[in-house]
């Protein structure tokens, strides 16, 4: 930045004094400012203008040109019309529409409501005659068979 | 089960007898009457699942990854339609072969009542999505990306093969419903825990871990669109979906042996997600993304809790459509620029702006926001890990933040800002496109009102 502003000063200090052979891009009318040309020599680098990364590829048409109604699925109009349709037909009104409407209606998924009321219903039964609500033991203990201690 | 194996199976002589104008109008209508017939699936009567022969079994958990699988296929071949347009008519015909052989395998894949019988279905998908990767991927690194994708699977796969013999030799069956049922506890010795990492070692891979999860990047960016979707819904799930079945018959060792793949899951999520933010490619990013989301997954399911095995569930489910949707609308900015880079086109809202409402409800469902489903399953995850450990409340909420961090750098880079001017050649988002993101998101949404469907077996 300092190096700039040095040259900066240098150029114009010539320029002022005619010592600069290059002309001056500006010489202000009010004062001794002026702005000269970068007196080091550069290789003039333009870089080509055309094959940016970014340029469209010219391989890219716009399809709309062709068919103003295109949808995306074929060059062919006919086709592309069917295709859109089969695919909002088949797509949308069948497979969401009675696959949501089959998923909501499934009774009882899982059977959660059921174990629910079976198990009010076991609750109920067991309180009327008196006994405890649950076992402490899941399995009978009779029915298992230790294995002895080696 | 039948009643959805022979059918996509069918759609095979359907492409190849098709003429070929009408190729895609048959497949993409049979694929959805398809869907149709598996919707019967979800409907499960009880948690024992539906015992359909000697071979079929769908529970909770299967079915909602058939669907998946099977709902994926249209999908795959919406997207596909604009990039093979310029293939010969064999190419194309070739193309949709590979998908419904890849959907014809998954099928069966997750609803295999033998691990033997998984094992072999699980190895057979790795070669149409080979074909698929290496042969229609666009870059030159595709082929580095199909043997990377290919050997880290295999070398996980093979002890798997030799540790499922020896179960079988010892048990005398791998049926799954009989494994829940036997007896079989694995002490502590050197050679089970070698049994339970020769087990487990392959759907780390597929999931995939984050030590080993150099594939995922490679394969998901080097892939077309169609594998990408393929990849990031269903493929990472198989690895979810095998450890889940596995983990009845690899008990108690998993308690001891899981802490090394919680830590390297819990550090890998946050170590991914931080990755996420520094990239300039836009399906890289989306592809470190799935790694995160599916690091969480592995923690939970390592911790084989109730809750934890319903979030897993519920995640893999919601990370499938998502990140198909985040892959989907990649590849339509891919199409309009033939650049990955996520600086080349800044803006879009202003080009786009109904595609910009997907990216906006895509990135949101990545971000886990509630209500998703995406945030039904972290949550879940989120709590079973801290009660399994306070400490890991630290690493999920910053990976939670970090997830937000990228989603929405994500977001705002593509679509917020200024419009490159350099961009002249934008065309319309086409009815397909915008079709394709609809199909994604209404599933999304749809589940978020009524999530019981994807929350796996443990309901």
């Amino acid at each position: 930045m300092a190096a700039w502003r040095l040259s900066l000063c240098a150029r114009s200090l010539s320029a002022i004094r005619g010592l600069q052979t290059n002309h001056l891009r500006w010489k202000s009318s009010s004062s001794r400012a002026v702005i000269a040309r970068s007196s080091v020599k550069r290789k003039e680098q333009r870089e080509p203008t055309e094959g940016w990364m970014e340029d469209p590829d010219p391989k890219d048409e716009n399809v709309y040109l062709k068919n103003s109604n295109f949808h995306g699925y074929d060059d062919d109009p006919v086709i592309d019309f069917w295709n859109m349709q089969v695919v909002f037909f088949f797509g949308f009104s069948i497979v969401l529409v009675f696959g949501t409407t089959f998923m909501a209606y499934i009774p009882d998924y899982g059977m959660v409501q059921w174990a629910r009321q079976e198990a009010e219903m076991l609750v109920k039964h067991r309180e009327a005659s008196g006994l405890p609500i649950m076992e402490s033991n899941r399995f009978d203990p009779r029915k298992i068979q230790l294995p002895e201690d080696d | 089960m039948l009643k959805i194996i022979i059918p996509s199976l069918m759609l095979l002589p359907l492409t190849w007898l098709s003429s070929n104008k009408n190729v895609w109008i048959n497949v993409t209508a049979h694929s959805f009457l398809i869907n149709t017939l598996a919707m019967a699936t979800l409907w499960q009567m009880n948690e024992t699942g539906m015992g359909l022969s000697q071979t079929f079994y769908i529970d909770p958990l299967s079915s909602s990854l058939i669907m998946l699988v099977i709902w994926l296929l249209p999908l795959m071949l919406l997207a596909s339609q604009n990039h093979i347009k310029k293939e010969t008519d064999y190419n194309k015909k070739l193309y949709i072969s590979m998908l419904i052989i890849l959907q014809t395998l998954l099928i069966p894949t997750f609803s295999a009542n033998e691990l033997m019988l998984f094992y072999i279905l699980f190895e057979a998908t790795l070669i149409p999505t080979l074909v698929i990767i290496t042969r229609w991927g666009n870059q030159t690194e595709r082929l580095s990306a199909g043997l990377y994708f290919l050997f880290y699977t295999l070398v996980g796969s093979i002890p798997l093969l030799i540790a499922l013999i020896s179960i079988n030799s010892s048990l005398g069956s791998l049926n799954t419903l009989l494994l829940t049922l036997s007896n079989y506890m694995l002490n502590q010795s050197w050679s089970n825990h070698i049994l339970w990492l020769a087990c487990m070692m392959a759907f780390m891979i597929k999931m995939p871990l984050y030590g080993v999860h150099l594939w995922l990047p490679k394969a998901h960016v080097e892939a077309p669109i169609a594998g990408s979707m393929i990849l990031a819904a269903i493929l990472l799930k198989l690895g979810g979906y095998g450890m889940m079945r596995l983990s009845v018959i690899l008990d108690p060792l998993t308690k001891s042996m899981a802490y090394p793949f919680i830590m390297l899951s819990l550090w890998g999520m946050i170590m991914t997600s931080s990755i996420c933010l520094r990239q300039t490619d836009l399906k890289s990013l989306i592809a470190y993304s799935s790694v995160s989301h599916m690091a969480l997954v592995i923690a939970a399911i390592m911790i084989q809790t109730p809750w934890s095995f319903m979030g897993a569930s519920a995640l893999m489910i919601a990370h499938g459509l998502t990140s198909s949707l985040l892959f989907c609308l990649a590849n339509t900015n891919y199409e309009r620029i033939h650049s990955r880079t996520m600086i080349m086109a800044r803006g879009l809202q202003t080009a786009f702006p109904l595609m910009a409402l997907f990216w906006f409800l895509g990135s949101l469902t990545n971000l886990a926001l509630p209500p998703s489903i995406n945030l039904i399953g972290e949550l879940l995850i989120s709590i079973s890990l801290f009660s399994w450990s306070n400490f890991t409340i630290l690493l999920v909420g910053t990976n939670i933040l970090i997830t937000a961090l990228y989603s929405l750098y994500m977001l705002i880079t593509t679509q917020r800002g200024t419009l490159t001017p350099h961009m002249i050649n934008l065309q319309p988002s086409h009815t397909r496109e915008l079709t394709l993101m609809m199909l994604h998101i209404t599933p999304l949404s749809l589940l978020m009102i009524n999530p019981k469907f994807i929350m796996g077996n443990t309901l």
